[in-house]
């Protein structure tokens, strides 16, 4: 045997014997402990709109196709698809043998009847851009005439115009599909025992306590490795972390606060798992309302402001500075963009050209954030920041359903907003937040008219992916950022404690946090 | 007094800022959505309408639909309850075997260190916030000793309930002890007192048979009373031990602004309040002979 031979040989030994110590690894069996801070409200992917109801959806039922762990869109119920040179029409092509809980086979019809439900439910928006989606879910049309059933396995669905993040939507758990007889059997009891086609079937829900699933031995792709998930309901934070460190829990979220603590235990550390998620945290204007509307004033304040301190101080460098509002962790994403940078000369001047030198005349200005510890501690250190420049802040911390209407109905002025993305598209961060036909709740909550921005953003949106499309965002990102309607603090990182028992966890950056990472079918225990 | 709690509550919320067919739509609201969630939730009537709708529901038996569940709020409520009921039931039991044990001690000790101990004890359960103790006693308990389960109702074994229980009940153990030990003061200074005594009856029987069932009549009457802390604690209790009882659904509704919810739960409260209050004026037919009688008068 040459040398040569002799080393392929060798490479070949150490890739099949790791193949195979994969395989064994994996075995099948046991109950992964997960838990929610709030029992989810419902289980109907049509009228769920939260994460935790969207983390047990995920494993409960399929949609035609789901993200791999590259966030890019792969087959599911759907085993292939074809879209037409015009990109306006989606024909797919469902997958054989797959089965709903209750032993059906799935058909095309059942994808049209959960979209239509769907449609009519929360999350309209994700079926929008279809044919005659408008219509149907104004209630002025009897279905939805873009969703066309071809035959038993094949669909079709049709756009109003071309939209490259499409496919991200049908992959979106509210598109999940539902078996039509379940849904009419148990009315609104389906919200409270889902049937769907996914790797683990509902077993039960006592509510504020835990939600139990076990494996589909049926799945299309064959069963699941663990036997059950159980999502136990805990609200305190410390109370998750006592359960964890007592081994009743394999996975949790960091308690606030304690974030260098717990990579500094020797028992804790191996156990902390960190990485960036779709999310950024930030402050924004109302540009409707005085003195936000005059962008000297929001330069100026925009310039006061440096996030490094927030980052290393409060939030204890566990998440990083956002530079820009679409998070760089999104795939294909050149992160181009520059926020309005840290100079309190600049600041001062720039509130003197709006006539308020050194802040006078401008009175104790409202800074509105929800209430949560950390977001107390950022405002209080925004508000002794601001003060440098001669900038009286006067803070208003509100629980979410006050906070939300306040910002929705533009009465608030100066106020706090993250976003976590729908889905990893840049059309989700700029157009949703920043496109003028979205002002208020529907996530324009800065109530910016830009009509150089918006041709950006519908240009862009309507483009196919690659290089042209992504430039057209950058540009827009930059314009949005310069405008200083929004000023980037952080972009989120989701940070939990993974036992290390627990293999094949994905760190999608698609989970906003340990409890919502998904799909569970590739976990199993090493014990 | 119950209707009244419902105009006050009905009139907070509709103080407080908040919409609650926004709150149950998530970042992402479409307007269109949001008019049409509001015509189901019927929000787009005047609060007054939407009060009077309320109370003729009532009438019916019918508490409406929990605006985050969609689900009927009877049954969003009865199926915590038992939780809730447990954990009142022992807490209380708590508090009166402790209570009542602790201040007897101390009024038989009298004046000593014991019993200068024993209340600065009481005092201390009185001011504990029950957030803080829970997690004390998780932490030592649960965490360090691995006794107890750290929170969770479990499958409603009894060694779940122990932690929330003495949680919720030490809040009124201390009231009860000072309210016993003054009490017991009280009636040992009684002339009849002295009679037992000089019928030769052991200090113990004196105690236990004629002054402890004299002093309870107050007793009792904290004991009432102190449903109000039981209530006032539950939700705290019931958060930190994960407890899933109708505390822990009324501030997760309180939050969506789940006003049916809120509604019956609070309702469910002040009623449970004044059922515990007319069962403490029947308790003193049962200790105190003279009641018996002034009721056949």
């Amino acid at each position: 045997m040459t040398r040569a031979a002799l080393v392929a040989a060798l490479a070949l030994g150490v890739i099949v014997a790791g193949l195979a110590g994969a395989a064994d690894a994996a075995k099948p069996g046991g109950t992964l402990r997960m838990v929610f801070v709030s029992d989810p409200p419902t289980l109907d992917p049509a009228h769920a709109s939260d994460l935790t109801s969207s983390a047990v959806i995920r494993q409960v039922f399929d949609a035609l196709l789901e993200l791999d762990d590259k966030l890019v869109p792969a087959p599911a119920l759907a085993e292939r698809w074809m879209v037409s040179a015009d990109h306006r029409t989606y024909t797919f092509h469902l997958r054989r043998g797959a089965k709903f809980h209750n032993g059906r086979e799935v058909r095309a019809a059942d994808v049209k009847y959960s979209f239509e439900r769907a449609a009519r439910g929360k999350r309209p928006w994700v079926f929008e851009k279809l044919v005659g989606a408008p219509e149907f879910i104004k209630g002025a049309a009897a279905e939805i005439s873009g969703v066309r059933v071809i035959d038993d396995a094949t669909i079709e669905l049709r756009l109003e115009r071309p939209f490259a993040p499409f496919l991200h939507l049908v992959a979106y758990d509210a598109a999940s599909i539902v078996p039509r007889e379940e849904v009419d059997k148990r009315g609104a009891g389906f919200a409270s025992h889902p049937v769907g086609t996914g790797a683990f079937r509902f077993v039960s829900w006592r509510r504020d306590d835990q939600v139990v699933l076990e494996r589909f031995p049926e799945h299309f792709r064959g069963p699941a490795h663990l036997e059950r998930v159980v999502f136990r309901v805990i609200p305190a934070e410390a109370t998750r972390f006592n359960e964890y460190v007592t081994g009743q829990l394999d996975v949790t979220d960091i308690p606030t606060g304690r974030c260098r603590a717990v990579q500094a235990d020797p028992k804790l550390k191996a156990d902390v798992a960190i990485w960036p998620t779709l999310g950024t945290s930030a402050l924004r204007f109302n540009v409707e309302r005085a003195p936000f509307s005059d962008v000297r004033v929001r330069r100026a304040i925009a310039h006061a402001i440096d996030p490094t301190i927030i980052v290393d101080r409060l939030l204890e460098g566990c998440v990083t500075p956002a530079p820009g509002i679409v998070p760089p962790v999104l795939a294909g994403w050149t992160a181009t963009a520059r926020r309005v940078p840290l100079d309190r000369e600049r600041a001062r001047s720039l509130l003197a050209e709006a006539g308020f030198p050194s802040g006078r005349g401008l009175g104790p200005l409202a800074y509105h954030f929800n209430t949560s510890d950390a977001n107390q501690r950022i405002a209080e250190l925004i508000q002794a920041q601001l003060k440098e420049i001669g900038v009286t802040l006067e803070l208003r911390r509100l629980d979410w359903a006050a906070h939300i209407k306040l910002v929705d109905d533009g009465s608030a002025g100066f106020f706090r907003q993250g976003w976590i993305a729908d889905y990893p598209d840049p059309e989700n961060f700029l157009t949703v937040l920043f496109h003028s036909r979205n002002v208020g709740a529907p996530g324009n909550t800065s109530r910016y008219r830009n009509p150089a921005v918006d041709r950006l953003l519908d240009e862009a949106d309507t483009m196919p992916s690659g290089a042209p499309r992504m430039k057209r965002y950058q540009e827009a990102e930059q314009m949005i950022l310069d405008d200083a309607v929004w000023i980037s603090l952080y972009f989120y990182a989701s940070r939990g404690l993974i036992k290390p028992h627990v293999k094949g966890l994905e760190r999608s950056a698609q989970s906003t946090a340990p409890e919502f990472l998904a799909p569970l079918r590739k976990v199993w225990l090493e014990r | 007094m119950v209707l009244g709690v419902t105009v006050l509550v009905f009139a907070l919320n509709a103080a407080a800022l908040g919409d609650p067919a926004r709150a149950a739509m998530g970042q992402r609201a479409d307007p269109e959505t949001l008019e049409r969630l509001r015509r189901e939730y019927a929000l787009d009537r005047p609060l007054p309408v939407q009060y009077a709708t309320w109370l003729a529901r009532l009438a019916r038996a019918d508490l409406g639909e929990s605006f985050r569940e969609q689900r009927p709020v009877r049954e969003v409520i009865v199926e915590r309850l038992p939780a809730t009921a447990r954990l009142a039931l022992a807490a209380t039991l708590v508090s009166v075997v402790f209570g009542v044990g602790i201040g007897a001690i101390a009024a038989v000790r009298a004046r000593s260190t014991l019993d200068h101990v024993l209340m600065g004890l009481a005092v201390l359960g009185i001011s504990t916030p029950v957030f803080w103790l829970g997690l004390m006693l998780a932490l030592v308990f649960s965490v360090t000793l691995g006794w107890l389960p750290v929170s969770g109702y479990g499958d409603g074994a009894l060694r779940n309930l122990v932690l929330p229980a003495v949680t919720l009940g030490a809040l009124h153990t201390g009231t009860v002890a000072r309210m016993t030990r003054s009490s017991l003061l009280e009636v040992v200074r009684q002339d009849f007192m002295a009679t037992a005594r000089a019928k030769g009856l052991s200090e113990w029987t004196v105690l236990g048979k004629h002054a402890l069932r004299n002093a309870l009549v107050p007793v009792v009457t904290v004991i009432g009373i102190g449903l109000a802390d039981l209530l006032v604690g539950a939700p705290l209790t019931e958060t930190v031990f994960a407890w899933p009882g109708v505390g822990r659904l009324l501030v997760a509704a309180v939050g969506q602004r789940d006003l049916p919810v809120v509604m019956g739960a609070v309702l469910v409260f002040a009623l449970v309040y004044v059922l515990g209050n007319l069962l403490v004026d029947l308790a003193y037919l049962v200790i105190d002979p003279r009641m018996r009688d002034a009721v056949r008068a």
